[in-house]
């Protein structure tokens, strides 16, 4: 297991060299100068601006420009955002505890929901409840996040004033005061749920399913045989082996979570990294867009590693060689 | 097994030398759902395409006379903040959406169908090679990859064209996955062994013999497909990186509301293109559900 991990982390670094080639060829191509953040946009003097690009390095051959930005990189030295004229690290250290908030809290109502209804459809499956849990998460699976999203503005915060439209914090409040907390948790929540409901449906029918297939199994029958209470049967005995191939979904949410997260935080204007992915793109802010999209990447390519060897963790009859 | 399969057959008691696509059809059409909503689909799609021949309502004049006007018997669903009739804008808009939808999943199935069925039938390098890139081509976030390709072509190339094109380029890796492993099991059975045998050339072997074989998995992915490209292009058109803004769209009529003046007080400018797409995607996952359950010869529907 240690040596197929080792091997799969060494396999990310052509992968991820081989994205990084992209990402910078697309830079290239993009209209403008990508690196061209150093020269004052105001100084419009000829010489002036060959003199400052020779200096940044922009008259160099491709491969050398490439090179000095990889080496740069993965030093953690992102560049200077052009628009926020601060490194690109500090500007992503800024918005990023925002996101994984987002996030976490998502995340957290994906399994309260779905283990709620999975549950409750895998020990009455057929009938009434069960077709409704599936209906539900039929639509939750069809109704794209936007749509759901825009609805629940419609009538959470305007129609009823539960829930704020846009941001992450009622700004007059002080910083760690426990009004503060609460706010934040107010504005995420909407966000949240709307996020949350688009992994719902898929972890819900796992666990129903998972629930019949195991209440057939014989170590069932035998600890009913015994007298077991059928609560604690359910509860106990079988949700802990249906919960074990779960884990394998959370590499896979990490995927869900970066495409959602730039839809979710456009509909909410909630200032996280998808925000700012989707406003450096409008505003031509290359060293940004460079390192976000890299960071996207990274983190699918981190997903789908994670959710493979979880899957050799919890079943090892998957071979891994 | 020859005992289970003619108690199955007991159930369906099919006419005397019905094909399977005959069976498979009237398994569908006995499908209440999936047939109410091909119903739903058709009528969209034939009112969207007849669009110019239904209403003569000009799509992209500003009229400053109209502006946000509510829903009544002249405008049926209102108009927008530019004055445009948005019945009109609804019906253009599904041309549009549609249109990216089935293009992208032409072109995605095509191209996925290609490269799985060339990787599962040779194998060997051939297979390492192709699935390797297959790999590198899924390892791109798709909605973060066509957002930074759309700023590239910025200005230079634009339009649906363009949009179909680079959905299409990164969205065809999971069809080739799936292919390639229907095709891997496909390939063991012994006709294939004897169609090799008798020398049939590989692009024989592929064409006549497998990819018609694997033809059911190849449709029900379409349909997912097409769902997942009509969100896929009006998620993007409500970022603003899909259809270009003076083309209506679904998503680009939804995007209106990132307004919250018009999201708050002008509803009827964004519910219709908000449902329409609902009842779509809905619609079409039924199908899709309803060609599975009919293409699989152990369900007894």
């Amino acid at each position: 297991m240690l040596k197929y991990t080792i091997r799969r982390i060494l396999g990310m670094i052509p992968m991820l060299l081989l994205i990084s080639i992209v990402v910078f060829s697309l830079a290239l191509s993009m209209p403008g100068d990508p690196f061209g953040g150093e020269i004052d946009p105001n100084n419009t003097d000829p010489e002036y601006i060959e003199k400052m690009r020779e200096e940044a390095g922009l008259n160099d051959p491709v491969h050398v420009q490439y090179a000095r930005w990889i080496a740069n990189f993965v030093q953690g030295d992102f560049g200077e955002s052009t628009r926020y004229k601060m490194p690109v690290s500090e500007l992503i250290a800024e918005r990023m505890p925002n996101t994984i908030f987002l996030g976490v809290t998502s995340l957290i109502i994906t399994y309260i929901l779905a283990f709620a209804m999975g549950m409750y459809a895998g020990r009455k499956p057929y009938t009434a409840g069960d077709n409704f849990i599936g209906g539900l998460n039929y639509l939750g699976l069809a109704i794209p996040s936007y749509i759901a999203g825009v609805f629940a503005i419609y009538f959470f915060s305007f129609k009823l004033g539960w829930f704020p439209f846009s941001g992450s914090i009622d700004i007059r409040l002080t910083e760690g005061t426990l009004e503060w907390y609460l706010s934040r948790l107010h504005h995420v929540f909407l966000p949240a749920v709307v996020l949350g409901a688009l992994g719902t449906a898929s972890y819900t029918q796992f666990l129903r399913n998972d629930i019949i297939e195991s209440s057939r199994k014989d170590y069932v029958r035998t600890a009913r045989a015994k007298g077991t209470p059928e609560s604690k049967i359910y509860n106990k005995h079988i949700l802990r082996n249906s919960i074990i191939p779960l884990i394998t979904f959370l590499g896979f949410d990490i995927v869900t979570l970066i495409s959602g997260a730039i839809i979710t935080e456009a509909i909410f204007t909630y200032p996280g990294i998808g925000q700012l992915f989707l406003d450096s793109i409008n505003s031509r802010d290359f060293p940004v867009i460079m390192t976000l999209t890299m960071m996207f990447s990274f983190l699918v390519l981190f997903g789908n590693m994670v959710a493979d060897l979880l899957y050799g963790i919890v079943d090892p009859r998957i071979r891994v060689d | 097994m020859a005992e289970l399969a003619d108690k199955t057959n007991l159930h369906i008691k099919p006419q005397k030398r019905m094909s399977p696509w005959a069976v498979a059809r009237r398994k569908f059409m006995k499908n209440k759902l999936a047939m109410v909503s091909l119903f739903f689909l058709m009528t969209i799609s034939i009112l969207s395409f007849l669009a110019p021949y239904i209403t003569t309502a000009d799509i992209s004049r500003v009229n400053i006379g109209s502006m946000s006007l509510e829903p009544s018997a002249e405008h049926w669903f209102g108009t927008d903040k530019s004055g445009r009739d948005v019945f009109t804008r609804l019906l253009y808009g599904g041309r549009v959406s549609l249109l990216v939808g089935i293009s992208c999943t032409m072109l995605i199935i095509m191209f996925g169908t290609l490269i799985g069925a060339l990787a599962g039938f040779f194998g060997g390098l051939v297979d390492t090679m192709l699935m390797r890139f297959t790999d590198f081509i899924l390892n791109f976030p798709l909605l973060v990859f066509v957002i930074v390709l759309n700023a590239v072509f910025f200005g230079k190339l634009g339009g649906v064209p363009v949009l179909i094109a680079v959905i299409s380029v990164l969205g065809w890796g999971g069809v080739a996955r799936l292919v390639r492993s229907k095709i891997l099991s496909e390939k063991e059975n012994e006709y294939i062994l004897s169609a090799i045998s008798i020398g049939s050339r590989p692009s024989k072997v592929i064409l006549k013999h497998l990819i018609p074989n694997v033809l059911s998995t190849i449709i029900v992915q379409a349909t997912i497909t097409f769902a997942a490209m009509i969100v896929v292009e009006s998620g993007l058109s409500y970022l603003g990186f899909g259809v270009p803004a003076e083309t209506p769209s679904w998503g680009n009529m939804l995007s209106a509301s990132r307004e919250p003046d018009v999201l708050q007080n002008m509803p009827w400018i964004w519910i219709p293109p908000a449902l329409t797409l609902i009842i779509t995607i809905l619609s079409i996952n039924f199908i899709g559900e309803g060609i599975k359950d009919a293409l699989n010869p152990k369900s007894l529907r």
